[in-house]
């Protein structure tokens, strides 16, 4: 019976409702609130700390710069 | 009636209460109404990309090298892709912005470095922005002092309207507008086997791999690939609440914008090597424009001068709003362009500080805009690896994302490799305008 009320609905199935994304019911998406700050693993807390390290270095390489626009210092191998 | 996956719940409320949709009769009229609802974020977020300082490297990468860098351009697209699509998939999963979820995930530290870094290269790039408009106007016959102001005011009223759609639909046209770039190129006649060739076999110029190349190159990578439009993308699908059924749909978009933007930056490369092909030294790309419209007319130069604005006027909207959603993200206030101005004062309030008072150091005489458009350059370089770092983190994130949504191993295989190789490049970048001497010629 099911069949057949699937095949009489899908017969009369000939219209599609296309509804934009913000004219939609509002989905209701992962939840995020339960979660607090991400358990670090070892891939993730080699990442950050290269990210550490590489900040780190362009900071100096700024600093650096900014020493030597000052006139501070002179350039490297002079 | 079949009702598409994306509003079954419609079926559970009364008919007042029930979402406007259109009636379409086919599967096919279903799927392209579909995508061309979705439509928008992807391109906008590619094609704004082309902003004036974007034009300006583009050009100079034509006027230097001719065609022999149109291959880089089809390297950094599926690049550029993968990490958009990324930005979709969390956009989409989480309904929250970029910001958010930095400072939800790694802590208030990382959190308060990554939205700092964003805010600070995102203004010094508005000024950027708005330094190209003051160089093209002028040689439209319109003075910066007035043309300046006009545009910032312009900017302002097309998002302070309340509504996200008109909005999106202004941006998109302008971003279509862009298509006269092909026009441009194709009116230039570049010898066209020789750009085919070199836009699928990589070369390098006669002058072999030289400093400026390098420079050039790390430019481009980092002009294509920009922080500013993870945070973009991800705000911008959430403000306009895409919804899981419309990841395919936005992976389109995102893909198709992708390849715009790369073929309108292969022609801007055309145009710069066209004005090296006619003798003339680049400085910049109005300077440029006027010479071609001494040497082929005065409509290739008001095409260009007119693209260089429109490119700046796309940056400036995406950049300030990616500033605007993430800050009212992090500080928790209403952050929708679907929002009236009253109900999102401060939403609105950082959207229109950041075009007016980079509007207003523009106009400033003696304003050090060189040293600021250095300074971008560099602090963009730095920023990328971070925020590229922690949008891989988050997607590789099981317990946020769950298996739908989180990266597969492949994912994280090609988006390790773009970190690193995106790492070493910044690092050259960054000692080069910083460290010169470091780099013989």
């Amino acid at each position: 019976m099911r069949a057949m009320m699937s095949h009489s609905a899908e017969t009369e199935w000939t219209q599609f409702v296309v509804v934009h994304p913000l004219r939609d019911v509002p989905e209701e998406k992962l939840d995020t609130s339960r979660l607090g700050e991400r358990p670090l693993g070892p891939r993730a807390k080699l990442a950050l700390f290269a990210l550490r390290a590489y900040l780190l270095l362009m900071t100096s390489l700024v600093v650096y710069h900014a020493i030597g626009l000052a006139g501070l210092v002179g350039p490297l191998g002079r | 009636m079949y009702v598409s996956n994306t509003c079954k719940s419609s079926l559970e409320f009364s008919n007042e209460s029930a979402p406007r949709g259109l009636v379409v009769h086919t599967p096919f009229a279903r799927n392209l109404l579909t995508f061309l609802m979705v439509f928008g974020p992807g391109l906008i977020v590619m094609e704004a990309d082309n902003d004036a300082g974007a034009v300006s490297s583009y050009i100079q990468a034509g006027a230097l090298y001719g065609t022999r860098l149109l291959w880089l351009m089809l390297v950094l697209l599926p690049i550029t892709y993968f990490v958009q699509e990324m930005v979709v998939r969390l956009g989409i999963a989480t309904g929250q912005g970029h910001a958010a979820m930095i400072y939800k995930r790694f802590g208030r530290w990382w959190g308060a470095f990554s939205l700092f870094d964003l805010e600070l290269v995102n203004f010094l790039t508005l000024v950027t922005e708005f330094a190209a408009i003051a160089l093209a106007l002028p040689r439209l016959g319109v003075p910066a002092s007035f043309g300046v102001p006009a545009f910032a005011i312009a900017l302002i009223l097309i998002v302070v309207s309340g509504s996200y759609l008109r909005w999106e639909r202004i941006v998109v046209g302008l971003c279509l507008l862009d298509g006269v770039w092909f026009g441009i190129a194709w009116y230039l006649r570049p010898p066209l086997l020789q750009a085919v060739h070199d836009s699928l076999i990589p070369t390098l110029p006669p002058t072999g791999l030289t400093p400026d190349l390098m420079f050039l190159t790390v430019a481009i990578v980092g002009t294509t690939i920009a922080p500013w439009q993870l945070f973009f993308q991800q705000s911008c699908v959430a403000d306009k609440r895409l919804r899981f059924g419309d990841l395919n749909w936005a992976r389109l978009d995102t893909f198709l914008g992708a390849c715009f933007t790369v073929v309108v930056a292969m022609c801007m490369m055309v145009a710069g090597g066209a004005s090296s092909r006619l003798g003339f030294s680049f400085t910049d790309p109005a300077r440029m424009a006027a010479d071609l419209g001494r040497a082929l007319g005065p409509g290739l130069k008001l095409g260009i001068l007119l693209m260089m604005c429109n490119a700046a006027v796309l940056g400036t909207t995406a950049i300030s709003l990616s500033s605007a959603w993430a800050y009212g993200e992090v500080k928790g206030w209403p952050h929708s362009l679907e929002i009236p101005f009253r109900d999102a004062p401060a939403f609105y309030g950082v959207y229109i500080g950041c075009t007016a008072l980079a509007a207003a150091i523009v106009l400033i005489p003696r304003a050090p805009l060189q040293l600021i458009i250095l300074s971008v350059q560099v602090l963009a370089g730095i920023m990328l690896p971070s925020a590229i770092i922690f949008l891989q983190l988050l997607l590789d994130d099981r317990e946020l994302l769950g298996e739908r949504f989180a990266n597969r191993r492949w994912n994280n295989w090609i988006n390790w490799t773009i970190i690193a190789v995106l790492f070493v490049l910044s690092l050259i970048l960054a000692a080069q305008v910083i460290a010169p001497e470091l780099f013989p010629a």
